[in-house]
């Protein structure tokens, strides 16, 4: 045999032998294939990692913090949002305990600073439980301080170009009561003992530069006040965070008493009425908005400055300034139309009226100041969390509104 | 020879044995088709628990979109294009015939628990619900859930009903029941522990108690209606994901989101409207012996199926589109609300508070979707909808009646309302799916050569009788997985036909078969084949290949 030939022969039969070793190595089932890859895949086990991300969320949503954050029911919490309107963004801690008193009481606190320095010391014991679930008692405290509001002038002619500023302190100290026979209807009253205090300096900018005592009542000397209100409320808005129907309509009377020397004595009526409807089952809604506010002093009394109504700001007027107008007796009207973006976003066009007047019979529907916009809210279809709104068409130009809640 | 021709055949030769080697995997072993995938083999002692972040959920699979969305073929069904046995699916309805008692019983082997006095161990420590969790005889635990105010009676009947159900298909359930708590008779264990908003684990006061109670319906006898879900044996790993294995579970090769029993999930997502089934609502238990364990995987929680949101009733959006769906969400914004969508406008019968939002006219089981996407329910592809569609088909009107039954709900018509709707869906689920394939099943090759077969479409009345089929007969070689010899090609107008002599003296048989319908113009471009394997005298059924299965996104519904 050819030398060639017998090395090609033994080659082959290297071949065949490792061929039969490699062959014997193939599964013969379907089950031993699968069995060979879970052996294979046993090799290389490992824990599951979940990636920063992930495991950041699971830790926030296994403390709760979003609830914490968003509706805390108990236990120390970051109190954020506004203090008041104007105040900006504030921050600070909160703390809520419920059922003390053996059950019967929650009981809430907080103080908050914002980035404009105003800042806010609260604190609540509430009652909500009393003759089976139809009444409601609290106690609270309030002290607080705002050391830049805005002031205009009074009246509906105030000039944008007056604007000044003051601070307004207050220590307030109550307790309010009320009353629901039914899920809609309440029944309330309330006792405050106000402190006001007014910062008032005669620096550029400052109102005493261009405001006396008696074109802003009440900003040289401030007496303690005795306040008094009673409120009629009913309300079917459903849901309440964010009504996709029904309404509320409040009829509020307050009387405000002079404890020093009854120079600033008066009493106000009040009556807001929301109405929202429906459309398009319930994806689209029309809220509509009325106030109007009336507010009579006392003989030879005036209403101070500090505590009349206003116009102007996030939640009224949004094309204007905070607090832009402000006299005795205003009128606010309000109209959005709101459709569902989706789930969590809804979009608003709305249509801001309304005026001041020193006089009850020129609250009329003439000479309104008005504004128009467009916004976005945020949240769930229980509550507004977030809005986000532009505001055009008003004699002070543009304004943009970033606001934590619903407007109403 | 030359010396210098010699490295050249030696190459040849064994390049010859390579090929030779490949061709050793044939294209179908001794145990096809798999009946049973022995998923619980290799010990998986050594798996941890998976705990899963709602937030995280929602924009990973929102946003991220994650697993494999390649259009491929189903990786774990055996080689007639079923579903073996595993830790994941037993064949109950698809396989055998069910009574009606059985599937109403569903995974129960309980009568249902008188619970007074069963001790209150822990709060609820996940989902929206209230509840919380008690012990029974024997110290076996059982979750309690109150169905909301607003709704009496909807969570806990979606709650059995979805259960019974899914647990005819195949899916391992736990045990569910719809009970009455009295709460004069309600105990808590001095050990008994609830979480409190910090986070903070505390003793279980009777206040707390109450204040699920607050939250629950009260029924006029002055007891509060609930779910009783009894605890799976095992240890809990928390839930699986539907995409990706488990990578501390040897037994779990097959990427989950090319499991066909998940991807036919959405099938049955939709007949029931269970828009809440997401991976958070599954659940893994590490059973056996140490040394020997395995994991089983649950579907968890039918609360918010059929016309139930679990806490209120279902919203409109629910099954008509994701949370976040960017299309209409910028038409509506763009068109500041004047477009509508469709589903706004569905009407909902209203007689009954226990029912929710469940409605079938409107209903497009092609269309239908979760609360956000899911990886294997993108992945359905219409051979793994007609295979989803078969089961959803063999819930007669009557059994779907006995299971609404099993939801005791008191109003006038609820009962009736439920069952029908769910008649009315699974008929529409049944039109929509058996009709996306080229629907022939269940073929077999007799002894003397006569192939019968079954037109799953015509049989289940969703398509007219008329159809004809062609039929290519080949003899099939196992070893290189394709057809030899000469083909034959006849022709029949039943589904029946014999095999040509030339061909059945072969040791595999395939035969690929065309239907002919005047109203499916796509059943003769996507033929089914089949093949056979002889044994001894008879043949046995290995192979269905449904070649032109795609994707779902080319089918329309009807």
């Amino acid at each position: 045999m050819h030398h060639a030939t017998i090395v090609l022969w033994l080659a082959f039969a290297i071949c065949a032998l490792v061929a039969e070793f490699v062959f014997a190595q193939e599964p013969a089932t379907r089950a031993e294939t699968l069995q060979r890859r879970r052996e294979e895949k046993a090799q290389h086990l490992q824990p599951p990692k979940p990636g920063r991300v992930e495991k950041t969320l699971l830790d926030l949503e296994s403390g709760r913090l979003f609830e914490r954050l968003l509706n805390p029911a108990e236990g120390l919490y970051p109190r954020i949002g506004n203090i008041t309107s104007g105040s900006g963004f504030s921050l600070g801690p909160g703390y809520r305990q419920a059922g003390i008193f053996g059950g019967h009481a929650n009981f809430s606190t907080f103080a908050a600073v914002s980035l404009s320095k105003y800042w806010m010391l609260d604190a609540r014991l509430h009652l909500p439980r009393l003759a089976n679930n139809h009444a409601a008692f609290e106690v609270h405290g309030q002290r607080y301080d705002f050391p830049k509001e805005d002031f205009f002038g009074l009246g509906p002619d105030s000039r944008r170009e007056d604007e000044v500023t003051y601070g307004l302190g207050n220590t307030v100290v109550g307790v309010t009561g009320a009353y629901k026979p039914t899920p809609w209807l309440s029944v309330s009253g309330a006792i405050d003992h106000l402190q006001p205090t007014i910062n008032a300096r005669a620096e550029p900018g400052e109102i005493l530069s261009l405001f006396s005592d008696g074109q802003a009542p009440g900003v040289l000397d401030q007496p303690t006040f005795f306040k008094y209100e009673a409120m009629i409320d009913v309300n079917t808005r459903q849901p309440r965070g964010n009504p996709r129907g029904g309404g509320r309509y409040a009829l509020t009377y307050q009387r405000f008493n002079d404890t020093d020397d009854n120079r600033y004595s008066f009493h106000r009526v009040e009556a807001d009425v929301q109405h929202y409807v429906p459309l398009l089952r319930d994806r689209r809604v029309l809220a509509l908005r009325g106030l109007a506010s009336f507010s009579d002093a006392d003989e030879g009394a005036e209403v101070p400055f500090y505590l009349q109504r206003t116009l102007g700001g996030p939640d009224d007027l949004r094309g204007f300034r905070h607090f832009r107008f402000r006299d005795r007796n205003a009128l606010l009207l309000q109209a959005e139309y709101r459709w569902e973006i989706f789930t969590a976003v809804d979009g608003a066009i709305f249509y801001d009226t309304g005026k001041v007047a020193s006089r009850k019979e020129d609250i009329d529907l003439h000479d309104l100041e008005s504004d128009y916009g467009i916004g976005f809210r945020f949240g769930t279809i229980n509550g507004v969390f977030l809005r986000v709104e532009g505001a055009f068409g008003s004699s002070a130009g543009a304004h943009f509104v970033l606001r934590f809640g619903n407007v109403f | 020879m030359s010396s210098n021709r010699l490295p050249t055949l030696v190459a040849l030769l064994c390049g010859f044995l390579v090929i030779n080697g490949r061709s050793a995997t044939p294209a179908f072993f001794p145990d096809d088709p798999l009946q049973i995938d022995a998923d619980t083999a290799l010990d998986a002692g050594k798996a941890v628990r998976i705990d899963g972040s709602n937030a995280f959920d929602f924009a990973e699979h929102t946003f991220l979109k994650p697993g494999d969305h390649r259009d491929i073929h189903a990786v774990n069904v055996s080689t007639i294009d079923e579903v073996p046995d595993s830790t994941w699916f037993t064949n109950r309805i698809g396989r055998r015939a069910m009574s009606i008692d059985e599937i109403v019983r569903g995974p129960n082997t309980e009568t249902v628990p008188n619970v007074d006095d069963w001790p209150i161990v822990e709060g609820k420590s996940s989902g929206i619900t209230p509840g919380y969790r008690i012990e029974g005889p024997g110290g076996r635990l059982y979750q309690v859930k109150f169905d909301p105010p607003s709704n009496p009676e909807m969570a806990s009947g979606a709650e059995v009903i979805g259960a019974a159900i899914y647990h005819a298909l195949g899916y391992n359930v736990v045990q569910g029941y719809v009970v009455e708590i009295d709460p004069t008779r309600i105990t808590i264990a001095p050990t008994a522990t609830a979480v409190d908003m910090r986070g903070n684990k505390r003793r279980m006061t009777r206040e707390d108690v109450d204040q699920l109670f607050a939250r629950g319906a009260r029924l006029p006898n002055g007891k509060y209606r609930a779910t009783l879900s009894r605890f799976a044996d095992g240890k809990p790993l928390g839930y699986f994901k539907y995409f990706g294995t488990r990578p501390d579970d040897p037994n779990d090769i097959h990427p989950h989101e090319h499991r066909r029993e998940l991807r036919g999930g959405r099938v049955f997502a939709a007949w029931l409207n269970h828009d809440d089934s997401r991976g958070l609502n599954s659940l893994d238990m590490l059973e056996g012996p140490p040394g020997r364990q395995f994991i089983r995987h649950y579907m968890f929680d039918f609360g918010s199926i059929m016309g139930s949101g679990s806490t209120m009733a279902q919203v409109p959006r629910a099954g008509n589109e994701y949370i976040l769906e960017w299309t209409p969400a910028l038409k509506t914004l763009a068109t500041f609300g004047l477009y509508v969508r469709p589903w706004i406008l569905v009407d909902y019968w209203e007689g009954a508070k226990s029912v929710g939002r469940f409605e079938s006219d409107f209903f497009d089981p092609v269309a239908w979707r979760p609360e956000y996407p899911n990886p294997a329910f993108e992945n359905l592809r219409a051979d793994d909808a007609f295979w989803a569609a078969r089961l959803v088909s063999k819930f007669s009107d009557e059994a779907i009646r006995a299971v609404v039954g099993k939801a005791n709900y008191s109003e006038a018509g609820a009962a009736d309302h439920v069952a029908t709707t769910l008649i009315k869906r699974r008929d529409k689920v049944v039109r929509a799916w058996l009709t996306g394939v080229n629907p022939l099943v269940n073929a077999r090759l007799a002894a003397d050569g006569t192939l019968t077969f079954e037109n799953a479409a015509i049989d289940a009345g969703v398509a007219r009788p008329g159809a004809s089929y062609q039929l290519t007969w080949s003899r099939f070689d196992n070893a290189t997985g394709a057809a030899v010899g000469t083909s034959e090609d006849t022709r029949s107008t039943e589904p029946r036909a014999l095999a040509p002599r030339s061909i059945v003296n072969a040791d595999f048989v395939t035969v690929i078969v065309r239907t002919i319908h005047p109203d499916y113009p796509t059943w003769a471009t996507t033929p089914v084949t089949f093949t056979f394997r002889r044994a001894d005298t008879q043949w046995d059924t290995v192979g269905l290949d449904r070649n032109g299965s795609s994707s779902v996104k080319n089918i329309s519904a009807p």
